[in-house]
């Protein structure tokens, strides 16, 4: 037979929002922006507010909608993410889904002894490199708050942490614009100049506002930081359900996208094009611990809507998955975490963060971080989808099998059985009688394996030199020496 | 010489079947003889893929295909094995017992025993108590295996182990049987000699056995 033209793959999908319900709530966030208003407590902002056609009444800044569409018109539509070492690995753009963790956890794990406990500066460092051994795992973010540094040097030492633990884009965050200035200092270092920063950032700022349409100075200027330098910023705002935002998702979206939509605006007035991802999250503020719930089916339901609202944008977009409420790695742990990762693939999040974490966002698991590897391996081969083709169809190995004799030892299995097939590599299916010789060991115990295992192979290159050099500046400059 | 020898084991276990038949020529043209080559090339080979399986590091299609690599040389060896040199492990007769026509597990033991030297007799499936001691008369096994995957037709393990008795057989062979719904406790229970959970235990049983 001739080469023919192959059957297309489907490759599963959902939609969350139609047409018409994305127009109601984004009419809404208009709004919102343009009646309600917004207070903005840095001063800067408010006058490149002003300046661009907002107006003040009743204490608030009122933004038309002309100011927010054309932001959305001079927004890059794709935002494409390096490593440290200058390679395109996370192009945020089309259907692409990217994986990682999360920022800025008090707790810990330990993952020698079980125990819950602070988070160090070795933490940061250490997960960053089991995040860099996992195959799944596309950006990395500092999973702690280290307890055993300076605390106005937290965020340096915590990105400090990332970048010597992995080589994976990272997302950042920051106290105020000195910490900018110092991250932005070894960063050029890492790059090798400004110029080569700007043209493959590695980096990307996690700042927010607060929910409900407060704007904190110190948020807003690393904000502008980011739009003077034309680095990659993500500002979500959290309007979780019944806390920052109303009870209701619509008005959660509506409200959480007016407030993103401020960000994509001032960072378009200070410097078009800047690269602006844009998202929010939302979780629901749990009415009986009054907890944000980071395992609660509001949350994905939401990122599939405002991934929704991304698309009709043309924006890349941002959200959350792989984390659950759980205090210990269990069934509600690997059920939340497979829920939130499912959707994030169906929706095509470009940037998918939190994974790894436990007890509503307090604590970060390397335990939870292996299995949360496993469950994307897994959702990802459900996305691949059913490939309909000569190979796939197997006509000629059906035609050969004896009835009743399988087609394990046929040629066929032996030539596809690789990429055919799911294979496992945290989720045991062994038979009984093997699992018991090897220790009757739980999902836990065997990520805990895993992770130890990574931690004791995994190499990581090391930062160059001049980088080194120049966090060592750095710390000695905040030390007052 | 060694070296080649090496490469014949490493290549079997990397399921290169026409490498490993040019190889073992190879060998022999170099002067190495037969049960040089198949002791410290193919089993050698062969006994690191079953290493490797039971340790999980290998899957069911790598241990299939490097079998295959293993017949091709065996191809070659063959006609040159003086009887001494018997090239099996010892004879085993293998089936799946009467009632029951599940086939691809009792395959699966089949081919994971032939891969680790064994000389195997594939009774098929559905087969009569009669069958296995004509079997047992016909090519003096060492050992016979019965397979069963339904609680309904284990019960004929029983049957055809008391047939062999009758037959006086029974103590001129080992008898191992498994299957999903076959434990330890039953293979005791009917009087069998030995039980395995899955295929590479059963070759693991078998050898000992042999």
């Amino acid at each position: 037979m001739s080469e023919q033209v192959p059957i297309e793959t489907l490759h599963p999908t959902i939609r969350m929002l139609s047409d018409e319900q994305i127009q109601a709530i984004h009419n809404t966030s208009l709004d919102i922006l343009s009646r309600t208003g917004i207070v903005m407590k840095n001063e800067k902002a408010r006058r490149l507010l002003l300046d661009a056609g907002a107006w003040e009444s009743d204490g608030r800044i009122k933004i038309p909608e002309h100011l927010v569409m054309s932001a959305i018109g001079s927004a890059p539509s794709r935002i494409p993410m390096y490593n440290r070492l200058g390679e395109l690995t996370m192009p945020l753009e089309g259907g692409n889904v990217f994986f990682g963790s999360g920022s800025d956890c008090v707790f810990t794990i330990d993952v020698e002894t079980g125990r819950r406990r602070k988070a160090t500066y070795d933490d940061v460092y250490r997960i960053a490199r089991l995040t860099d051994g996992l195959d799944e795992m596309d950006f990395v973010m500092s999973m702690s708050n280290p307890s055993d540094v300076p605390p106005m040097d937290v965020y340096i030492h915590g990105f400090v942490g990332m970048i010597r633990g992995s080589v994976k884009p990272n997302v950042y965050t920051a106290n105020h614009r000195g910490d900018m200035e110092d991250i932005y200092r070894i960063a050029c270092a890492v790059a090798g100049s400004e110029q080569r920063l700007r043209e493959r950032p590695f980096l990307m700022l996690y700042a927010e506002s607060i929910s409900p349409l407060l704007y904190p100075d110190e948020s807003v200027d690393k904000l502008l930081f980011c739009a003077e330098k034309g680095i990659p910023v993500t500002y979500p705002p959290s309007p979780n359900t019944g806390g920052g935002g109303p009870i209701t998702l619509a008005g959660a979206l509506a409200l959480g996208n007016a407030e993103c939509l401020v960000g994509l605006v001032l960072t378009q007035l200070v410097r078009p094009g800047t690269p602006f991802l844009y998202g929010m999250n939302t979780a629901a503020l749990d009415m009986r611990s009054a907890i944000v719930s980071y395992g609660a089916p509001e949350w994905p339901t939401g990122m599939a809507a405002w991934c929704d609202i991304a698309r009709y944008y043309g924006l890349p977009v941002w959200g959350a998955a792989g984390a659950t409420d759980s205090k210990v790695v269990d069934a509600q742990a690997g059920l939340e975490a497979a829920i939130s990762i499912m959707t994030a693939f169906l929706t095509r999040c470009n940037l998918v963060h939190d994974v790894g974490y436990i007890e509503y966002g307090s604590t970060s698991s390397m335990e939870m971080l292996v299995i949360a590897d496993e469950i994307i391996r897994d959702v990802r081969f459900i996305m691949n989808g059913v490939e309909v083709s000569e190979r796939t169809l197997a006509r000629e190995a059906i035609h050969r099998a004896t009835p009743g004799g399988g087609f394990l030892a046929d040629e066929h299995t032996l030539r596809n059985w690789k990429w055919a097939q799911f294979r496992p590599r945290v989720m045991d299916r062994s038979r009984y009688d093997e699992w018991a010789e090897r220790g009757a060991k739980d999902m836990a115990a065997r990520a805990n394996e895993r992770a130890r295992r990574i931690l004791a192979e995994h190499d990581v290159p090391p930062l160059p030199e001049a980088a080194e050099e120049e966090i060592r500046a750095v710390l000695r400059r905040r030390a007052g020496k | 010489m060694a070296d080649i020898l090496q490469k014949i084991a490493s290549k079997l276990y990397e399921g290169e079947d026409e490498e490993v038949a040019e190889l073992v020529q190879q060998a022999l043209d170099s002067g190495l003889t037969p049960k040089e080559i198949l002791q410290d090339g193919l089993i050698a080979g062969m006994d690191q893929v079953g290493k490797d399986f039971k340790a999980g590091d290998l899957f069911v299609p790598e241990v299939l295909i490097a079998a295959r690599a293993m017949h091709a040389g065996m191809n070659v060896l063959r006609p040159l094995l003086a009887a001494s040199d018997s090239p099996t492990v010892g004879k085993y007769v293998i089936g799946t017992v009467k009632g029951d026509l599940h086939d691809i597990g009792k395959n699966l033991v089949k081919m994971m025993l032939e891969g680790a030297g064994f000389e195997t007799v594939d009774l098929g499936t559905d087969v009569a108590p009669e069958a296995f001691v004509r079997a047992v008369q016909e090519h003096k096994p060492r050992i016979v295996g019965m397979s069963a995957l339904l609680t309904t037709t284990m019960v004929n393990m029983k049957s055809t182990i008391d047939a062999l008795q009758e037959a006086g057989l029974r103590d001129s062979v080992k008898i191992m049987v498994g299957g999903a719904p076959v434990t330890a406790a039953f293979a005791q229970q009917i009087g069998a000699d030995a039980y395995a959970p899955d295929a590479a235990t059963a070759v693991d049983v078998a050898r000992k056995l042999a």
